[in-house]
């Protein structure tokens, strides 16, 4: 189905929207870069420009330099943002000890999350930066844009703001670093009313919602990861934008198990498209495979002699559940192994191709080491249907969130609470029965146990019937 | 509705802290009006926020609510 946004979409044309000229966008030369010198001494910095990898510091730079051949009113900001971070950014190599006080009470109206506080601890140093506020604004699903609209969110940036922007942050918004509080709310409104573009989430709340680049390119994509976000993140507004969880709260959207946002890792609750009906396999694409007519993996290890494709070595014995075999010169696949690592269709992609029967695996608890160290999530139902409104899926969000935020201590995120309730818990919230394969360790992790009501008769038990079959 | 954002300003006017998580209004809520729903709570702490008597207060990865005009309640 077509995609059909929620808003009436206006086309953003640039030459309408644009704020600087093309003289003032191209206002520096090479040899002036060569010859800039930051008006703080950064010596540390400078030795970050060399080596093989790009450095932040060049890029800063350039802002720096384009910021100091623009005219005085082309700018709601200091001119000296950049050049202003970048001492300060030295002073704490300098010092070995941070200059950024954290969080606060800026915001924009009605909005708890999306803006992040920062302040200079050394205002008087560094005037420029005495105010540096992070705004997240919220991606579009995969991160497709067009010229226009990041032309004009360039202009609004330097002209509100420092310049200075992360394409994307880890997070998956676009961060825009460095501005001033009175600047704020005149962001959102250009942000909400000209560019049609809302802020992400930050604090105490969903997140912004994250998917990877799904159906739009990709092969693989078992499920609509972009429908599914942009639904999730429509659907959930306020608990994006008001927050009342007790921690952050992630989703995030991978089409298949190859992860590329790598929702396993990063997300409380984590979708994961799979299938369940047998891989489809295209034994004539095998053979060409095995008689090198299809350079394996797409060619992507080209370039150098790794000498001929042997299918056994590089498919049939990667294969971590061993469910593959060749009998009679065809490749078989014992599908109850497979647990959908992914490798082989990666490697013969033409030859080796997911089911049809598609839907979601959900995995809950993934987080980064904050407490307790880092999770991956734990995959808690194995199969879903995934289709448009997500009724299903959103039954399962809600299941959650009457738990979590009552059960949750403060800071304390999903993973954590089934760590300390246990997965039993996480069960029984959800309504489904346990699964063998939910038991690492049958020995060491036994955490179900039978209730009394599972049991036929309870616990009740006559004891001279039992001891009548039973000698002491 | 009217009861639920009462006991808000009542427990964010004489709080210890003067910032506090959304769980500790809950709790505050729950003492006075025992059936209260949490959706009801933040819907109460929403609209008090956008009567500018609430005001969030974030770190960037945690979030606390705070009764304007009582401790740091401006931009630092």
């Amino acid at each position: 189905m077509a995609f059909e946004p929620r808003e009436e979409q206006t086309k953003l044309i640039y030459d309408e929207l644009r704020i600087y000229s093309d003289e003032e966008l191209n206002n520096y030369t090479e040899e002036e870069l060569k010859n800039f010198k930051c008006k703080h001494d950064i010596p540390d910095l400078d030795e970050m420009e060399k080596g093989p990898w790009p450095s932040y510091v060049a890029d800063a730079k350039r802002e720096a330099l384009h910021r100091r051949n623009l005219a005085e009113d082309r700018m709601l900001i200091h001119r000296d943002v950049v050049e202003d971070l970048l001492g300060q950014v030295q002073l704490s190599f300098d010092e070995g000890e941070t200059h950024w006080k954290h969080g606060g009470i800026v915001g924009v109206f009605g909005y708890g999350g999306g803006v992040i506080g920062r302040y200079s601890d050394v205002p008087d140093k560094f005037p420029s930066i005495a105010h540096f506020h992070t705004i997240r604004v919220n991606q579009p699903a995969s991160k497709f844009y067009d010229s226009d609209y990041l032309r004009t969110i360039c202009d609004l940036w330097e002209f509100r703001g420092s310049g200075l922007m992360n394409m994307h942050g880890s997070t998956g918004d676009m961060v825009m670093l460095g501005t001033f509080t009175e600047q704020l709310e005149p962001i959102f409104f250009e942000l909400t009313h000209k560019l049609q573009q809302d802020i992400g989430g930050s604090g105490s709340n969903l997140r912004t919602p994250s998917c990877c680049v799904g159906k739009a390119r990709c092969e693989f994509a078992c499920i609509d990861t972009q429908d599914m976000c942009y639904e999730f993140t429509h659907y959930y507004q306020d608990e994006l934008h008001r927050p009342a969880f007790p921690y952050k709260y992630k989703f995030k959207f991978d089409g298949c198990p190859n992860c590329c946002v790598a929702s396993i890792a990063r997300s409380d609750m984590s979708f994961i498209g799979t299938w369940r009906d047998p891989i489809r396999i295209d034994q004539e694409a095998v053979q060409a495979y095995i008689g090198g007519e299809i350079e394996p993996a797409g060619g992507s290890h080209r370039g150098r002699d790794w000498g001929k494709f042997d299918i056994q070595k590089e498919v049939i014995d990667r294969c971590p559940t061993h469910c593959m075999h060749m009998e009679d010169g065809k490749l078989m696949i014992n599908m109850a192994d497979c647990t959908r690592c992914m490798h082989c269709i990666n490697v013969m992609p033409r030859a080796l191709r997911p089911g049809t029967d598609t839907g979601v695996s959900i995995l809950f608890g993934a987080k980064a080491p904050i407490l307790e160290g880092a999770q991956m999530g734990i995959l808690t139902i194995p199969f879903m249907r995934c289709e448009s409104p997500y009724d299903n899926i959103k039954e399962v969000v809600e299941k959650i969130w009457e738990w979590w935020p009552e059960e949750g201590k403060n800071r304390e995120r999903l993973g954590e609470l089934i760590q300390r309730q246990g997965v039993r818990k996480l069960l029984e919230v959800l309504d489904i029965p346990p699964m063998p394969q939910m038991v690492r360790e049958p020995r060491s992790n036994p955490y179900i146990f039978w209730k009394e009501e599972d049991v036929p008769g309870g616990w009740d038990r006559d004891i001279n019937d039992y001891r009548s079959r039973h000698k002491r | 509705m009217e009861e639920i954002k009462k006991a808000i300003l009542d427990f964010a006017e004489t709080s210890k802290k003067t910032k506090f998580y959304f769980k500790d209004i809950e709790k505050a809520v729950k003492k006075v009006i025992p059936d209260a729903k949490p959706r009801e709570i933040k819907k109460a702490a929403t609209a008090l926020i956008n009567a500018e008597k609430l005001i969030y207060f974030s770190t960037g990865s945690s979030t606390m609510y705070g009764l304007k005009g009582r401790g740091q309640t401006e931009d630092h």
